[in-house]
């Protein structure tokens, strides 16, 4: 089948990218550009392991057709670090210790970041439906919440 | 996954052409929240598909306008700027609330209500609430374009009755003056829930008498779809809490007749009955 040649900004750069034509968003993050912090978890929508922020909002990447992303510009796990120093919401999920495997953070701190963004200072229920679509099933969400709260009154 | 090609038009005729030319194998996607899941998963109400027509690149189908007597939403305006809305907000509250119930913040981002409607689940949250308002939707194909009522376009679960070659632009409403609405939803929790059940009322009482009265329970017809039967019982009346009883004891009836007895009824026949009359009591305000 042919390709698709798909241009799109990811993590600040401008990237050129032949896909599959029926390839998601994930697949082209984790396949073509290696970018594996964005993690497959149900692969329907349900788990949040895989948002990304496209646009300034957070998306599903596993509900998203690659090709439709064409000029948007993506922010994922690896793209919100300055260099050497982690982004304050990811040292404060450190700090809180609000993980345990790890497989649901990126998404997480992604939720986080996306609402922090619009909202430098939300309210705990506002913390609550950010993070709403994105599922851990280690931590019982307390220490993440905290964590928010924490980069929030800074 | 299926396998498929793309096409990303920019313009709705764009968008027309290619669907008039692909003789109802293609398949339109807009934020795609449904159609991957069919798609990957194989399923064989898209084992037609060869081929996807992307709308999401046409911006003439994104907005949300208000000229007075009417209100208009573009297919392509998602169920996160649906509840954000300062239109919606206040013209049809228990719109931009169901709206805000759907999947999670990342589906609202991405899913849009013209795609909501298509994919015509019978456990969509922002249908009835728009069955209630008596909702209209433009299909434009290469054609001509036809306005219907968004009710006639369900007969069977995702299965809408619009054509292959016809593309879902605007739905459309008006609100009846010093109309109350409300939306109750049951999930089996709060966020990223499907709706086990849902009711969307529109009401208009004036001088202490209902003078108009829309009740779509969702999730318990086989379509979804105004209960006339129940809304009898209201029309005409001083609304009492005796009466909105007997309305929402209608819907229950409603649902058995339809949907008859199944595994699941000597749950849902009583929390249908109590979500109408939740429902009810807040529209028409009753204490």
């Amino acid at each position: 089948m042919e390709k698709i040649n798909l241009k799109m900004i990811v993590n600040g750069t401008q990237v050129s990218v032949a896909i599959n034509p029926f390839a998601r968003l994930l697949d082209v993050l984790r396949e073509d550009l290696h970018l594996t912090g964005t993690k497959e978890g149900c692969g329907v929508g349900e788990c949040g392991a895989c948002t990304v922020i496209v646009d300034g909002e957070t998306v599903n990447t596993c509900l998203t057709l690659a090709a439709s992303m064409e000029g948007k510009c993506i922010t994922t796990i690896e793209g919100i670090a300055a260099n050497d120093e982690l982004h304050p919401i990811q040292q404060a999920f450190i700090d809180h210790a609000a993980l345990q495997c790890g497989f649901c953070t990126p998404g997480l701190v992604l939720s986080a970041k996306a609402l922090l963004d619009k909202y430098p200072h939300p309210s705990k229920e506002e913390i609550k439906v950010a993070i709403s679509g994105n599922l851990c099933r280690c931590t019982g969400y307390q220490q993440v919440v905290e964590a928010i709260e924490d980069v929030a009154k800074r | 996954m299926f396998r498929f090609t793309y096409e990303r038009p920019t313009t709705i005729a764009d968008a027309c052409a290619i669907l008039a030319a692909s003789s109802g194998k293609a398949k339109v996607i807009a934020g795609g929240t449904d159609l991957i899941i069919g798609l990957r998963d194989e399923d064989k109400k898209v084992a037609h598909v060869e081929k996807v027509v992307d709308i999401t690149h046409i911006p003439a189908l994104k907005y949300i306008k208000n000229d007075g007597e009417v209100i208009r939403v573009g297919a392509l305006v998602t169920h996160d700027e649906i509840f954000n809305s300062p239109i919606l907000k206040s013209a049809a509250p228990f719109f931009a609330e169901a709206s805000n119930t759907v999947g999670s913040p990342q589906i609202r981002h991405s899913g849009t209500i013209g795609g909501s409607i298509c994919n015509a689940s019978p456990a969509a949250d922002p249908v009835p609430p728009l069955l209630a308002l008596d909702a209209e939707v433009t299909l434009i194909s290469a054609k001509g374009k036809r306005v219907v009522k968004l009710a006639t376009i369900y007969d069977r679960p995702y299965k809408p009755t619009i054509g292959a070659d016809e593309l879902l632009t605007e739905v459309s409403f008006s609100v009846p003056a010093g109309a109350k609405t409300a939306f109750v939803k049951l999930g089996r929790r709060k966020a990223l829930a499907i709706a086990r059940m849902n009711v969307a009322v529109l009401a208009v009482v004036k001088a202490g008498i209902v003078e108009d009265i829309r009740i779509v329970p969702g999730s318990v017809l086989p379509k979804t779809m105004r209960v006339e039967a129940a809304e009898a019982v209201l029309l005409g009346k001083k609304p009492t809490e005796k009466l909105i009883a007997k309305a929402s004891r209608k819907i229950a009836e409603v649902m058995l007749e339809m949907s008859g007895v199944r595994w699941s009824t000597p749950y849902k026949e009583p929390v249908i009955e109590a979500l109408t009359r939740r429902a009810l009591t807040k529209a028409l305000e009753v204490e």
